[in-house]
């Protein structure tokens, strides 16, 4: 569900850009999706378009007459905590999907290892294919319910796109300029810092983002197993039949995915190596 | 390209030769899970000073055996040596900083300067901030690139032969004694081609560095190579000689097929004018009568009498016909002239030749001034003599510096038959 | 978990059949509506954009946020979950079907017309044609995205495996609890590899041979 969509996001381009695809599995290229407008105007328009509808829906909910219970949900402050709690486990899961997945995956595309990673990434694609709510509640059941527990869950689900596309970044560079450097009397490891990872930076940081934005969203999921987010104002709203605050929850998600999204972009424009087209 | 007598190749003044001999001992590529070996026992000298081009068909082992030099890939067999060290043992990444490394589209790195680019080696020898700044200026010079306006551009903003050159000038930061160069030339466009080819030529000329270059275009081992060494699969090495020799006397069939048509006029390539011996002419200066000049033709039984300027530059090159139409002789230059400067290749005189209408060229010296007239027969002459001192020199068995093949013929059990034949082939002598 | 399964295989086999037959209808819906859309915009480089960063957005929205925004609007049942399924599969097919279209050659296309096709013939007997293995590719994203879509619209009490996910969670703890989740899950695997054959199969029929990768 939720993230499925950046996954998804990921594999699009696969058809137009296959050259990049190094697996062959089921809808297995990486994000490829990396952003090719350069300019700035997209971005403004999509912050704008953010604070827009955020602002749309602070109007929505100030002139809306709240019951007693939507206004204990809705006040600022549990708003505040709900979105805080959702950045923590998104954070959270980030920082740890970075600090598997990015070593992980610059090892698979080391000679000794080439062979494995096929494998590794069917099994990572299989398991990509199950429904993160599935995964959620397995895992609860195994871990108990709780912030650690969603996190972990979190963590699974978004290795797959920086897994990939360190491997599918790394792996599109020219092997000729990997020559060249190794010709040059470059190390293995010299080569590895100063071409291929520079070189895979933009497509990283694509999975980087899509990883995100992906979590974002499967963290609304984690309220199920009391792990705190932003999902509870969705189930609230369900259980106790109170529109507002479910519509309140979902836009705020969405929006917050879309600000991710955002971010992401931002990073990646700034960081992407000058002379790169 | 200016040493066409093998002999010479050998005992050239070496005062400026800054290259390293190379040596292939017996040396082997064999990939696991492949019957035939990618190379197979091959043991060839690389003289220092020399560009050697290695030619042969895709798949040949000639890419394998270029990159066997710099441990790129690593021989199964065999031994490495540079300028006397067996560096076979040595740290890879330490013999590769010693050797340049040039590749097809230069191999730039897009997300690096131009200057950064070049930078690499010399950084990682720790060379201090200033001495890599100024070797960048240096070398982009060298190469013909203005530094203050190539330095800091990133490799997309070049034209593709504009990133060659800069993938030369890297290949040389570090002053190397040797530089490998695979397929350099074959991403750009023939004109450019020709241009960087013919800068490569001058550079080395300038720098004498041991030059071995992987080609798939003879025509390029031709008018690059003081050496040419053709493979056949395996590495097998066919013929290994001077492109004059190998264009008069080819090894064997494989080698006349590889050669492809028109190898006279390939030939032609390796001549400069000023090596031929020229016709002389009749001159006369403007102001000179007509009837004089026409007298003076039939005293020497010459057709046409060029009309040359007080800097001894020719303006005109009429016939008696146009004479007899004259009183006095102008001074007006004609801009049709056939006119070749004495540097040029006998097939660049042939072609103005063709074109002229007196079916000569005019060869100008130095500061265009007049030496002499080449026409078909003096091109002619040249080739048959061209011919022979090939075949000659072939006879006497002199492949000076160079030598092939398995020495395995001596050392006995090494390796099979197949490269003892490679050996009696490329050798020439038995 | 044997057990669980034999006892109950008739109904997991129906909610399986539920489940596929609401992916495999929204992947044409989809499918169908991507390549009008696609068609519609493709000449343009205006709206291509449009379409572009509506897909790139909408592809940002979580699917659970989305189900939790329709039941409001259509209350529970298939409704929404048929909404949401062919809303994120229209998404990828979009883009790739617009990146398809948009990439082919002009000259061939100036060809087609200049051999005497209508632009709507042309555009049916070159361009589809053409795009469509990028087009295939976009349904084969977005037939594994939406499978686990699908499962979450069992929350707005949609049809399908997602049911037993969200069975298992209330059970928690309790007997089966664990087996009619990985029921659930599993089940949701082995449909996703087999309608992804089926695509490839698909794309065996239907790309011609001469463009075929």
């Amino acid at each position: 569900m939720s993230e499925r969509p950046g996954v998804v996001a990921a594999g699009t381009a696969q058809g137009p850009t296959a050259s990049a695809g190094t697996d062959a599995l089921p809808g297995g290229t990486a994000d490829t999706l990396v952003s090719r407008d350069r300019s700035w105007l997209p971005l403004l328009r999509q912050l704008a378009g953010i604070i827009l509808a955020g602002l749309v829906l602070a109007a929505w909910l100030l002139s809306a007459e709240l019951t007693a219970t939507e206004q204990i949900t809705l006040n600022p402050a549990s708003l505040l905590v709900y979105t805080g709690e959702h950045l923590a486990l998104t954070l959270l899961a980030a920082a740890i999907v970075l600090v598997v997945a990015v070593p992980l995956g610059i090892l698979l595309t080391r000679r000794p290892f080439r062979r494995v990673a096929g494998p590794v990434l069917a099994v990572v694609n299989l398991g990509q294919s199950a429904p993160a709510i599935g995964l959620v509640v397995l895992l609860a059941a195994w871990l108990g319910f709780g912030f650690r527990t969603a996190v972990v869950a979190l963590v699974v689900y978004a290795l797959l796109p920086v897994l990939r596309n360190t491997m599918v970044g790394i792996g599109q560079v020219d092997p000729r300029l990997v020559e060249a450097g190794r010709g040059m009397g470059m190390s293995a490891a010299a080569v590895l810092l100063r071409v291929e990872l520079p070189l895979a930076v933009p497509i990283m940081l694509a999975g980087i983002r899509t990883a995100l934005v992906l979590l974002v969203g499967t963290a609304a999921l984690s309220t199920f197993i009391n792990g705190g987010g932003l999902g509870i104002l969705i189930t609230t709203g369900v259980n106790l039949n109170l529109s507002r605050v479910l519509i309140a929850g979902a836009v705020i998600v969405a929006l917050l995915a879309l600000l991710v999204d955002w971010v992401g972009r931002v990073v990646e424009l700034l960081a992407r190596p000058k002379g790169l087209a | 390209m200016s040493d066409n007598i093998p002999a010479t190749a050998s005992t050239d003044p070496a005062s400026v030769i800054t290259g390293a001999s190379i040596l292939l001992d017996q040396v082997s590529k064999r990939y696991p899970g492949q019957a035939k070996a990618a190379v197979d026992g091959l043991t060839m000298e690389i003289p220092a000073g020399k560009i050697v081009m290695l030619v042969g068909p895709s798949g040949c082992g000639k890419t394998t055996t270029l990159k066997m030099i710099n441990r790129l890939i690593e021989p199964t067999e065999g031994r490495i040596v540079l300028d006397g060290d067996d560096v076979t043992g040595i740290n890879g990444d330490d013999l590769r900083r010693r050797i340049g490394y040039v590749i097809q589209a230069g191999g730039l790195f897009p997300h690096m300067t131009v200057a950064t680019n070049i930078a690499i080696v010399p950084k990682m020898l720790g060379w201090s901030k200033d001495r890599v700044a100024a070797r960048v200026d240096e070398l982009l010079e060298l190469v013909s690139l203005d530094p203050a306006q190539y330095r800091d551009r990133f490799p997309r903003e070049l034209s593709g032969g504009q990133q060659q050159r800069v993938g030369v000038a890297r290949a040389l930061a570090a002053d190397p004694p040797v530089l490998l160069m695979d397929e350099p030339f074959g991403a750009v466009d023939p004109i450019t081609r020709v241009r960087l080819q013919d800068e490569l030529i001058s550079i080395q000329k300038e720098l004498q560095k041991t030059i071995v270059c992987v080609t798939h275009d003879f025509d390029e081992a031709v008018k690059l190579g003081d050496w040419i060494a053709i493979f056949t699969e395996g590495a097998q090495l066919v013929q290994y000689d001077t492109p004059e020799r190998i264009l008069a006397e080819p090894a064997n069939e494989f080698v006349e097929n590889f050669i492809g048509a028109g190898a006279g006029l390939k030939q032609l390539t390796l001549t400069r004018v000023n090596e031929v011996e020229l016709q002389s002419a009749v001159t006369a200066s403007p102001g000179d009568l007509s009837s004089d000049v026409l007298s003076r033709l039939d005293q020497q039984g010459h057709d046409h009498a060029v009309i040359i300027d007080g800097r001894n530059r020719p303006l005109q090159w009429l016939s008696r016909r146009q004479l007899a139409r004259l009183e006095r002789i102008g001074s007006t230059r004609d801009p049709r002239l056939p006119v070749v400067g004495e540097r040029a290749t006998l097939n660049d005189a042939l072609d103005i030749m063709l074109v002229s209408s007196v079916g000569a060229a005019l060869v100008t010296g130095g500061r265009d001034s007049f030496r002499g007239v080449v026409d078909v027969e003096t091109i002619m002459v040249a080739m048959s003599q061209a011919h022979a001192r090939a075949r000659t020199s072939h006879a006497e068995g002199k492949p000076v510096g160079i030598n092939t093949g398995a020495l395995t013929a001596l050392d006995g059990p090494h390796d099979g038959t197949a490269p003892l034949r490679s050996a009696d082939r490329g050798a020439g002598g038995e | 978990m044997i057990e669980y399964v034999s006892s109950r295989f008739g109904q997991i086999l129906f909610a399986s059949w539920q489940h596929f037959s609401l992916v495999v209808q929204s992947l044409i819906l989809a499918t169908v509506l991507a390549v009008v859309i696609a068609a519609l915009v493709y000449r343009s480089p205006a709206l291509t954009a449009v379409a572009n960063s509506v897909s790139a957005t909408g592809l940002t929205i979580p699917g659970f946020a989305l189900v939790g925004l329709l039941i409001p609007l259509f209350g529970f049942g298939v409704a929404p979950a048929v909404i949401v399924v062919v809303f994120f599969a229209v998404l990828p097919i979009l883009r790739n079907a617009v990146v398809g279209l948009t990439g082919i050659d002009g000259a061939v296309i100036e060809s087609a017309r200049g051999v005497g096709l209508s632009r709507f013939q042309t555009f049916r007997r070159v361009e589809l044609p053409m795009a469509w293995p990028v087009i295939l590719a976009g349904v084969r994203v977005s037939a594994q995205m939406v499978m686990g879509i699908a499962a979450i619209t069992a929350y707005a009490l949609g049809p399908g495996l997602g049911g037993f996910i969200f069975t298992g969670l209330a059970r928690l703890g309790g007997a089966n609890a664990l087996e009619s989740v990985a029921t659930g899950i599993i089940a949701v695997i082995i449909l996703a590899v087999v309608l992804d054959l089926l695509l490839v199969g698909l794309g065996r029929l239907t790309i011609p041979r001469g463009i075929r990768v």
